[in-house]
Parts: structure tokens; sequence; C-alpha cells
């Protein structure tokens, strides 16, 4: 008996024994320990463009700043030896400069007529010069081009009214004739990051594929240049998109002044495909509803669609125009500056209808109007011009997107979109191949992106965030820049490639515990 | 011999989650003999099989008794190096109930118990916290039963089961700044039991029994929210106080369970148990809001569905009772329990291990009147945490005791 007992003790003795070995961590987080393998963080610079300086809510501002992806990287390398991490910081939390025109403060959203809206903000202060300062460790300049890193003067407050010179490079620029690249050179880093090419197809898009002009205050807007064998940038325009063999050069130029001086580790990211950001995904291209049309649905089809339609067909672009539905949602009229221009033609066949001087008007509005499809983009900033009325143009052809179309410079379309992918498919081309030339940790973050961009998104500990404007938590509310969040999920990324490529063991930051989109 | 039985019944405690959060602690006789179910000496057998309750040999059995079961959740992230450790709070499981045999054919019965409920504790600024900070599951089993005697050797019992519950969530939405909290006092649902017991042999009794799944219905619920501002109010269609009523189902799943007791010598008996828990019926949890539009159901943005994904369980059971003296007892068990779901469906809300439990425990005997005490320690494994779906990472680990006490009256 008692051997029976005996034994079943035994038993549960040896169960306890066998089992309790994994009832604890192999390796307890606690005991590991943050090293930066074959790499040095002790002075670390960070190089690029408004995504690097922090920049959102379309401002640059202190607790944005201080929320910038490379501050976060900064923070993970001072666990491995890395130093102090100073940023130009902006005197205040408002941003924009109210001495110059078009620098705002940052959006803020606010309940306008009941629903939530970003508005800017007064700017709080003039520019600041802080070049008395010494060097600053993240070199983010809002605006910057690739070519900008290696232009010099572009820190020169006299150039800024010739549009030589950036604002927010002014600020920490060293003197009136240096460059970020020298700048960046004479700091003799340890580790350096790169994300730059953005804006060399950014401003393309966000323009919708145009220039402006402002003479008198009469805002003109003609189609922009895809360049393609003209390196020479003096001869751009400022919406211009950049040569890839421009962009390539300039990326290269950095890398190779960085390494004359000893800076050869760092990280270097592509570019995400930009009409995935809120900016271009937020506006539908069909928002006219029977229900917002109401009435006028009928007339349109009758006296505009009807005989637009019936014309454009005898010249073989019945294409171009479909009735309205009275069951679905409609796409907006939007003229595309590809199409082939058949003014005259709509003239000529709509005077006997129409008479001459109406005739006329229709040709010159109509005669590159068709209707949006799912590949043209709406801006953003596209949303309040839908509905509203086209200065100059008789009623009633002069609603905006509806009777009169959306003008080149309010949408983003399928033809432009196409030459922004080509091109950013080029730059990223060369970042890989510099990448791996140069011996550098490359973080892709077009791939991230198209994740983010995702049905499902990316999720960090039950938060998921997406690409949606507002409610999404990544984008900030100028709908091209990111969040604290966003760019804390940017910082995982350089961490984890820098990882990778330095065996060094940083450990990531937690996205969700920076700011995210401010509600009043 | 008995210092070793003795020190073993102290090691208290058991890992209260038997997959997902099925509380195994209905009987503390039966605890110590690692939970199994195949025992019909007093009242206790009516949780585990209404029909063992033909083989109680008094008429009347009047049973009750209550747990201590305490236990740590300790999760940590390589990717950030964070590590974080639950603070639950003692969790009190009991069990009452009552037979009477009025004719030697009939038994009838009634047994409250708390077979499901947790409750965990994360840190309020846990990585996690949009998950859970703290939740609390209760459930109350109130079981009217009948048991026939078919045969001197075979019963058949069965029970309606009505379930009171419990659910108080808190939880971080940090989209917003602010926080959630989804109670309700008020949930309930209707189930079944039946079994059959046999007595084929006096050495031998098998129990078979079935309980079924409830669907725990919250129907008026309230998520009260807190937001920086109240400005959020409007656009999640809140009311001024920042709720919103909501209705939801949390399944209580049903559970097999094929036992048998195998009395050795007359002293001496070995029982084992085999429970089959139908976890799938939790594949996802749908919050249904009254107003607030936040949920991710594309033609319906009230409903909020989060998928869970659990799959049925299985666990093992043996226990060993020895008599000294016929007045006192001592019981041991162990057993295995799967946890009832993948590591790619880990959730910090209702942690789940493989878990080993080594239970021990004393009976007591004074002519009508038992006092039992029960002990149980588990360990849990620990497991890798991979949830794409919520981005959960890392690892989790666990620890677990317990402690009962039950007291039983057969007066005649």
């Amino acid at each position: 008996m008692k051997k029976i007992i005996i034994s079943t003790i035994a038993v549960s003795a040896l169960l306890f024994t066998v089992t309790s070995c994994n009832t604890d961590f192999d390796t307890d987080v606690k005991d590991i320990q943050v090293t930066k393998g074959d790499a040095d963080f002790s002075k670390y610079i960070s190089l690029g463009n408004s995504l690097t300086s922090g920049y959102r809510d379309g401002a640059l501002y202190s607790s944005g700043q201080n929320e910038s992806y490379p501050s976060m990287i900064a923070g993970q390398m001072r666990l491995a030896g890395g130093g102090d991490f100073k940023q130009p910081l902006i005197p205040n939390d408002v941003g924009g400069f109210n001495n110059l025109p078009g620098f705002p403060g940052k959006l803020t959203l606010q309940v306008v007529n009941g629903s939530l809206s970003p508005v800017p903000s007064t700017p709080a202060a003039a520019l600041d010069v802080l070049s008395g300062g010494g060097s600053y460790n993240n070199m983010g300049v809002p605006g910057a081009k690739s070519f900008h890193l290696v232009a010099p003067g572009y820190g020169n407050q006299a150039g800024l009214a010739t549009g030589t010179a950036n604002p927010y490079f002014v600020r920490f620029a060293s003197s009136a004739t240096t460059s970020v690249l020298a700048d960046a050179m004479a700091q003799k880093a340890t580790f350096f990051s790169l994300w730059i090419g953005n804006n060399d197809v950014l401003s393309y898009a966000t323009n919708g594929g145009t220039n402006s002009q402002t003479v008198g205050g009469v805002t003109t807007y003609t189609a922009a240049t895809v360049q393609t064998g003209n390196t020479n940038p003096t001869t751009y325009k400022s919406n211009d998109i950049s040569d890839p063999a421009l962009v390539a050069g300039s990326i290269k130029a950095v890398l190779d002044g960085l390494k004359s001086v000893g800076t050869t580790k760092g990280v270097i990211a592509n570019i995400p495909s930009v009409t995935s950001v809120p900016f271009f995904t937020t506006v539908p291209y069909n928002p006219l509803t029977p229900a917002l049309l109401g009435a006028n649905l009928n007339t349109l089809n009758t006296s505009l669609y009807g005989p637009l339609k019936q014309a454009l067909t005898a010249f073989g672009a019945g294409d171009r125009i479909n009735l309205l539905s009275a069951t679905g949602p409609n796409p907006v009229l939007i003229k595309d500056v590809a199409l082939t221009d058949l003014s005259a033609q709509l003239t000529a066949a709509l005077t006997p209808s129409l008479g001459l001087p109406t005739a006329t008007a229709f040709g010159q509005i109509f005669g590159q109007a068709r209707q949006a499809t799912a590949d043209d983009y709406i801006l953003l900033t596209t949303s309040s011009v839908i509905g509203s009325t086209a200065a100059g143009v008789p009623a009633p052809v002069n609603v905006y997107g509806i009777s009169y179309p959306l003008q080149n410079q309010h949408v983003l379309t399928k033809t432009e979109a196409g030459y922004v992918k080509t091109a950013t498919d080029a730059y990223n081309a060369s970042i890989k191949s510099l990448a791996d030339s140069y011996g550098l940790a490359f973080v892709d973050a077009a791939a991230k992106m198209l994740e983010l961009n995702g049905q499902s998104g990316i999720s960090f500990d039950g938060v998921k965030y997406t690409a949606k404007f507002v409610t999404g938590g990544a984008f900030s509310l100028d709908g091209v820049h990111l969040t604290g969040r966003g760019y804390g999920i940017v910082a995982n990324e350089f961490i984890k490639s820098i990882n990778a490529k330095y065996k060094s063991t940083l450990p990531q930051v937690d996205p969700n515990k920076y700011s995210g989109v401010k509600f009043p | 011999m008995k210092k070793i039985l003795v020190s073993t019944a102290l090691l208290a405690g058991v890992l209260s989650y038997a997959g997902g959060f099925r509380v195994s602690l209905q009987g503390v006789k039966q605890l110590a003999m690692a939970h199994t179910s195949a025992h019909a000496e007093d009242a206790s057998v009516t949780f585990f099989n209404p029909a063992g309750m033909s083989f109680i040999p008094s008429k009347l059995s009047v049973v009750a008794g209550g747990f201590a079961a305490s236990n740590k959740v300790t999760f940590q992230n390589f990717n950030t190096l964070q590590s974080t450790e639950t603070d639950n709070p003692v969790g009190t499981p009991f069990y009452a109930a009552i037979t009477y045999r009025p004719i030697e054919k009939l038994t009838v019965g009634l047994s409250v118990t708390t077979p499901f409920g947790s409750t965990i504790k994360w840190p309020n600024d846990w990585e996690g916290k949009e998950m859970v900070q703290k939740l609390e599951l209760k459930s109350f089993y109130f079981q009217p039963m009948v048991s026939v005697k078919l045969a001197p050797w075979v019963s058949f019992g069965a029970s309606y089961i009505y379930a009171k519950g419990v659910v108080d969530w808190d939880k971080a939405v940090t989209q917003f700044g602010g926080q959630v909290n989804i109670n309700d006092k008020k949930a309930s649902g209707h189930g079944y039991g039946f079994g059959f017991y046999f007595r084929p042999d006096p050495k031998l009794d098998v129990s078979i029994a079935y309980r079924s799944a409830i669907d725990m219905k919250a129907k008026k619920g309230t998520a009260t929210f807190q937001f920086p501002s109240q400005s959020i109010y409007n656009q999640l269609k809140l009311n001024a106080a920042g709720q919103d009523g909501f209705s939801a189902t949390l399944p209580l799943v049903e559970e097999y369970t094929i036992g048998l007791t195998y009395k050795v010598t007359p002293k001496w008996q070995v029982s084992a148990d085999f429970n089959y828990h139908g976890w799938e019926r939790y594949s996802k949890l749908t919050l249904d809001f009254e107003n607030a539009p936040i949920g991710n159901n594309p033609s319906d943005p009230t409903i909020l569905t989060s998928p869970k994904n659990f799959r049925n369980s299985k666990t093992f059971r043996l226990g060993t009772q020895y008599a000294f003296t016929n007045m006192i007892y001592g019981r041991l068990g162990a057993y295995y329990d799967e946890a009832p779901y993948t590591t790619d469906n880990f959730i910090p809300e209702t942690p789940s291990y493989d878990t080993y439990v080594v239970t021990g425990g004393i009976g007591i005997k004074l002519k009508q009147f038992g006092v039992d005490i029960a002990g149980g320690y588990a360990m849990p494994q620990y497991r890798n945490v991979n949830n794409a779906n919520l981005g959960f990472y890392g690892q989790s680990k666990a620890t677990a005791f317990y402690l009962g006490l039950g007291l039983s009256y057969n007066p005649f």
C-alpha cells in the first residue's frame, strides 16, 4: 500500500521536475544587453527632408520635432553608446513663419459646421536663425529635394526671395555659402541616416502636375515638366519631376561626401509611393451622389451631359463623358491635358444649337474635359473646390466638378500619376543599388507604406494603423506627413534594418506611446 | 508519509484558466484528486454529473465550498525589451449544492457554481493597454436537476442551467487618447446538462456527462468612454456622459466528460477523467454598439468584431484517494490542460497555456460532517506570442496557486 502511495508521489514529483523547466522563459528580456554590433552610434546625424525633420500637420513645430523618427532612433542608440541628438527646434509649438508668405502654423482639428476639419493656425513667430548654436544632428530640411542637399547657398537668407534658399535650412546653416552636405561632413559623424528623393516627385503630385505663377494676385497654372535627360536643376521649375539621373547623382554625391570624412556607416531608405498617402486617397473620384445633385441631375443630363456626349461621340471620344446616373455615385468632371483638345470641333458641333458665343465657351471649357475614373487622384485640397463656382465663368456651366471641369492643378490624373510612378521606381532602383554598393543598411519604406495602405493596415499591440485620413492614426492632418505614431512605425523599420546590417541589437520603439491626431 | 501528503496539500494553487476562462474549481474533494468527476459521495457530484446524485449514500446531502485562486501573468516583448506583469486580485470561485431523495428511484438537487470567470489586471499604461487594462468576467450557474435510477447499477440525470454573468472590461482607446469601460452586470443565458452514472460493480464508478454551451447575452451593456475633451462624444454619437449602449454574446462552452473511479482496495481508489471543451464556439467576439460608429464591419460601422479563433481543447486528469482511517483521507492528483488557442491567437485578456497541475488534499469525516481542504500548484508552460492580427509579439508565462475549503453535511 505504502509502496503505491510513494510511487504516486514519485510520479507527481517527476512530473513536477520534468515540466517545471518550461514554466520560465529561456531568455528574460531584462537580461538582454543592447549592443552596437559593427556600428558606432556615438555621433549620429540624420539627413533628409520634411519626413526626417519631424514635420507634421503642415508645419514644423517643437513637439512634432521631438517625435521625429531620427530622434526616436537616437534615443534607442543611446542604449548602445549613442550620444546626444540635437535638433534645430522651432521656438514654439505652432510653427510657420509670420514674416514669410506661405508658411502658416500647424493645422489643428476643429469642429466646423458640426464636422471635424483641419484648420491652419496663425504662425507664432518670424524666421529664427540658430546657426550660432553650433551643429545639429537632425539635418532634415522640409521641402528639400535630392539636389538641394548638395546645393551651396541653400541656407542663404538672401536667396529666400529668389527661391534658391530654404528658410528651414537658413535657420541652422553654418554660413550663407554652405550646403547641407558640407555642414554634415563637418560633423564627422560615426553614423548617418539618409531619406531623400520624396520631394523630387511629391511637389509635382501635390500640385496636380502643375507649376503656378502669381502675378498681381492672379495665379496661373501651367503643366509641370517631367525632366529626363536634363540634370541641371537650375533649369527646373519648382514642381517639375527631377530627372532620375540627377536624383541618383545627388544621393551618390552625399554618400561620397560623407565617405570622404569617414562617415561610412549608415542607413538609407527608398521612397514610398506618394499616391498612397491620404492627400491623394481621401477624396473619392465619384462623390456626386443622386441625393447631392437632386433635381439638377436631369437638367444636367438633358442640357449639358447629353449634348456633350453626343458631340464627343461624333469625334470618336464618346467615352469621355457618360450621362449621370440616378442610382449610383457619379464621377466628377475634370480637365485632362493629356487628352486631344477637341475645343474647335465641339464649338463647331454645338454652334447650331447654342449659338456661336456660347458654343465657343463650351468648346474651350470642355475641349479636354472628361469624367474622372478610379485611376485619377482628386487632391485633398480639392475637396473644398468641388461644388464651388468658378470665377469668371458664366452660369450654369460654372460649378466645379459638376458643370465645370476641375482644372489641372486640382487633380493628379492617371497619366500624371504614371509619370510619378515611373520616376519613383527609377529613384528607388538607384537608391537600392547605392545602398548595396556603399554597404549601407537599406529600408524598404515603399513596402511598409504598401502594408499600411492595405485593408488590414499595420497593428501594434492591438492598435490598428491605416493610411486613412485622420482616423487611420498614422498620418497627420496634412495628409502627407506622419503623426508621432506613424514616425514610430518608420523608426522601427530603420532600427530593424540597422540591426540586420550591423548586427546591433537596438530595441524598437513602441509607436503607440507617441502622439497621434489631436482631437479638439 | 503523512508529512509528505500534508506538505503537498499545502502547495496551494491552480491556474483557474482551464483554457480560456473555464475555472475548474467546483468541488474541493474533487480538486484534491485533479478535479475528477466520478465521486458520488455527496452533493458535490451535482455539477459534474446530475446522474451521480442517485448514488449519493445519504438521502439528504448539502455541500458548500470556496477557493482562493491566485495567479500572475508575465508578458515580454523582444522587439522593445519591455516586460510586464499582471497584478491580479485573488479569485474566489465557490460552489454550493443540495440533493434530496424522496423515493429510491428519484433524486432532486440544486447546484450553484461559478464555472467560468477570470480577473486580469495589467498595469494601466502597459504596452497592450489597447487590448486590455483590466477584465473581470464572472458567471454563476444555477442548476436545478433531477436524476432517475434506471436500474440498481445505472442512473440518468438532467439539469436546466440558468446562467448569470458580469463583464467589466477596461481598455485604452489610443487613437483618441482615452479609454473605454465595457460593462454589463446583467448578462444571462440558458442551457442544460445531462449524464449517465454507472456502478456495474461495487468497485467501479463510471460517469459520462454533457453540459451544453450557454450563450451569455449582454443585451443592455454600457460602454463608457473617457477622452481628453468631449468634442469626440458627438463624433462617436455618445450621450453627454460619454456613454453608448452595446450588446454582445459571450459563449460559455460545452463540455463532454467521461470519468471513472476504481477501488483498488477498500481503502484506496484511483480516478481518471477526460474532458473535451468546445472552445471553437469562441471564434470571434462581436460588440454591437447602439450608435457609436467605432466598429469594423463594412456594412454596419457600429459592429466591432474581433477574431478569437479558439479551438476545442482536452483535459486529462488522474487522481487518487487513500483512507488512512475511516476519518482521515489523503488525496493527490495531476492533470494536463490544453490551451484552447494557438500561438497566433494568444490574447492578453484571457491568457492560456498548456498547463500541468498537481493537486492534493486532506479530508476529515466526523459522523455526518465532512471537512475537506485542497490545494494545487499549476505549471503553465511558457509560450511564444505571435498574434499578427493584433500586432502582439513576444512571450508569455504564468504562475498559479490555489487553495480550497469545502464542507459537506449528510444527515440521513
